[in-house]
């Protein structure tokens, strides 16, 4: 799809950008000066991310989760964006976004009880593997159809505007989400009624195979905000600081100016589940123009340029998130499957009879020998 | 007159009544908001709202682009924020591009998000044929909704029922599809006390009480029944009890049971189509609850699974008081 690398000619791209390949600030944007402590923590989960998606394609290949979503090269957007927000502010992930979770304080092991979809997180083990959230810490847990939430968000946050909350929302969603009408609907209303919610559009160049040529014939992504009257702008879609950096003044400007649509311009690096092979619509080639700009190795060398990090700390990261992961698999999977009789929960605020037959008649069935 | 302009202890039309409906609940509570297209200053293309954009505003009474998906979709995120919105179609025929918002989204953010989270909101579906309104404009959409719960269905068939059901879909802590009677809007008035009181959802009405044959039936075609009623009444002393089911979702089996124990014979009468309707679903129930007292079979009488007619589907396509009364006296005919 691309001959080269979109974000080498950033600026000719019309990509908003803070750091090269080596860390060096060389792009448009300046650096957001984000604190020592933030940046580091920043780095970390972006790592416990990456080192999660490691995890998960194992434990998915041997059978032991499910089914996996993977998100490696996709760890800058999310993980940037949350950190742009405040915790009272509502968000909604897609389904590449843990960290979005671990940097609203959500334990690894929930993280992992929902994968496993065991008793013991909110969701009660009704969600595929990675179709997370917890409204506890504001992460409202997706609809599963593709864009199906972006109005959702966008509807939370013409709530928010006509109650005179200062609440503000963030709806991450892919390049394919453009597509259906709910992008159109959220994005015409946000137009209208300038909600303060940020949209962003993660363009990984692909839906499932489908690449961006058969998705849309406009140029962009950002574009279509245009048609709207809705702000809009392109960035560096692996650059952690160049995300926060927009994202941030998008947060800032939303109660005034309303939704801004930001296209943050990344790579898929892995299978679109694992259920999918890519090897049948992408050569290998295409893939690795992408390895020089991977986020994390972008950011390990911004902060060794900082001197907030070295091969010590590395090496620790990785082992100790390595060894944590493997303490909540564990646990995990020694936690109990739902009940049968727990599928009826929360259905209605109370249930109907009729759901209540159907339940007395599921356990009473369940009582008689097999 | 009350502030709407809807007259108090005067008759009160079906219309009349939704709007004091609307206008009760958003007196009571400023989270409540109704927004589809030309609700506003047009009053709604039936002038359902009129007066209700001058009275709470324009942050209450909110016009929005020509989207159905789009309006339900953000009445889902209002929803989830807090607010109650009550949303317009304009008719239910235009509410299939909104089907996933409110089925797979309104009616599943409480499951789905393991009770973190619901969609408290009134989606008001003007339905049903009689207007000379054709295959769009005609629908009668209900038996789409009542597949998975989630959602709860109200069919008001009097203008006291449009009020308390509307009162009650406001006060609902889970959606509701509010399947609202168009044909009888304006042809139907009464005289009732708007003292804010909302509808039991979950009950039904014997609308008319007899001995040899029960009729399960809900809307505006409730009134068909009841001229095949009274016609039998008067020509064969068949003896005819009306159900008026008023909630689909979730439905009173206790009032069909029980009537169906005292008659023996059950015709069930809906103006969507036959196949895979409602009534298969009353139909499958009372057999399995009531099977020892039935005499006869389960009649069905229902619109054809075609598209619903212009020129001749008010007449054709919607069962008649002849074509009911027929049905009735095939079931008082059976034997075995």
């Amino acid at each position: 799809m691309y001959p080269v690398c979109p974000l080498e000619n950033a600026s000719a791209n019309g990509i908003r950008q803070v750091i090269d390949t080596e860390g060096k600030l060389t792009g448009d944007l300046p650096d957001p000066e984000i604190p020592d402590d933030q940046l580091i923590r920043l780095y970390e989960t972006m790592v416990l991310v990456r080192a999660i998606d490691d995890r998960g394609w194992t434990l998915q290949r041997s059978g032991r989760v499910e089914f996996w979503i993977p998100h490696r090269g996709l760890e800058a957007v999310h993980n940037a964006a949350t950190l742009a927000f405040d915790a009272k502010d509502w968000i909604w992930m897609g389904y590449r976004h843990p960290g979005v979770m671990l940097l609203r304080g959500v334990p690894l092991l929930q993280l992992f009880t929902q994968f496993f979809g065991r008793v013991g997180e909110p969701l009660k083990g009704r969600r595929l593997p990675t179709m997370m959230g917890d409204g506890r810490v504001n992460v409202v847990p997706m609809t599963t159809q593709v864009g199906s939430y972006i109005p959702h968000a966008c509807g939370a946050a013409w709530g928010a505007k006509l109650k005179g909350h200062d609440t503000r929302f963030l709806a991450i969603f892919g390049d394919g989400a453009s597509s259906r009408g709910e992008f159109h609907s959220a994005m015409n209303f946000a137009g209208i009624h300038k909600p303060p919610v940020v949209f962003i559009c993660e363009n990984n160049g692909w839906a499932i195979s489908t690449p961006q040529s058969l998705q849309t014939a406009s140029l962009t992504f950002a574009e279509k905000g245009d048609a709207y009257g809705i702000r809009n702008l392109r960035v560096d879609g692996n650059d952690p600081l160049a995300v926060y950096s927009v994202v941030r003044e998008a947060r800032a400007l939303a109660p005034e100016r309303g939704a801004t649509l930001i296209e943050a311009v990344t790579y898929r690096m892995g299978f679109h589940t694992s259920s999918d092979n890519p090897d049948l619509y992408r050569k290998p080639e295409e893939v690795e123009i992408w390895e020089p700009w991977d986020p994390l190795d972008r950011m390990r060398k911004y902060l060794e340029r900082r001197k907030l990090w070295d091969g010590n700390k590395e090496e620790a990261l990785w082992t100790r998130c390595k060894s944590d992961i493997s303490d909540a698999v564990n646990q995990a999977e020694t936690l109990d499957f739902p009940h049968p009789s727990s599928m009826f929960d929360d259905t209605f605020h109370e249930l109907t009879w009729m759901l209540e037959e159907q339940r007395a008649q599921l356990l009473a069935d369940l009582e008689e020998p097999t | 007159m009350n502030a709407v302009g809807v007259a108090t202890g005067a008759e009160t039309t079906v219309l009349e009544a939704l709007k004091a409906g609307m206008s009760h609940a958003m007196d009571s509570d400023p989270d409540v908001i109704l927004l589809g297209e030309d609700v506003a200053r047009a009053g709604g293309i039936f002038r359902t709202s009129t007066g209700l954009f001058e009275r709470f505003g324009p942050q209450r009474v909110i016009d929005t682009p020509l989207d159905e998906k789009g309006i339900v979709a953000h009445g889902v995120g209002l929803s989830l924020y807090g607010l109650k919105p009550i949303v317009e179609i304009q008719f239910s025929g235009f509410i299939h591009d909104a089907f996933e918002h409110i089925m797979f989204c309104a009616a599943r953010y409480r499951w789905s998000t393991g009770g973190q989270y619901s969609c408290p909101m009134v989606i008001r579906a003007p339905s049903y044929g009689g207007i000379k309104g054709g295959f769009w404009h005609s629908q009668s959409v209900e038996a789409y909704f009542v597949h998975h719960g989630g959602i709860k269905i109200l069919c008001p068939s009097t203008p006291e029922d449009a009020y308390r059901m509307m009162l009650a879909a406001v006060a609902d802590p889970d959606p509701v599809l509010l399947v609202e009677p168009v044909p009888l809007y304006r042809s139907l008035s009464a005289t009732f006390e708007m003292d804010g009181v909302p509808a039991t959802i979950g009950e039904a009405a014997v609308t008319r009480e007899g001995r040899d044959v029960s009729v399960l039936t809900y809307g505006p075609i409730r009134y068909q029944v009841e001229l095949a009623a009274n016609e039998l009444a008067e020509k064969s002393n068949i003896d005819v009890e009306v159900i008026d089911l008023r909630t689909l979702i979730p439905y009173d089996i206790e009032t069909i049971v029980q009537s169906v124990k005292k008659t023996g014979r059950v015709v069930i009468v809906h103006e969507a189509p036959l196949s895979m309707g409602f009534g298969a679903e009353l139909a499958a129930v009372v057999q399995e609850k009531a099977f020892g007292y039935l005499h006869a079979p389960i009649q069905r009488v229902a619109a054809p699974d075609v598209p619903y007619h212009f020129s001749i589907g008010d007449e054709h396509y919607r069962p008649s008081a002849k074509r009911i009364r027929l049905a009735i006296e095939r079931t008082m005919e059976f034997e075995f």
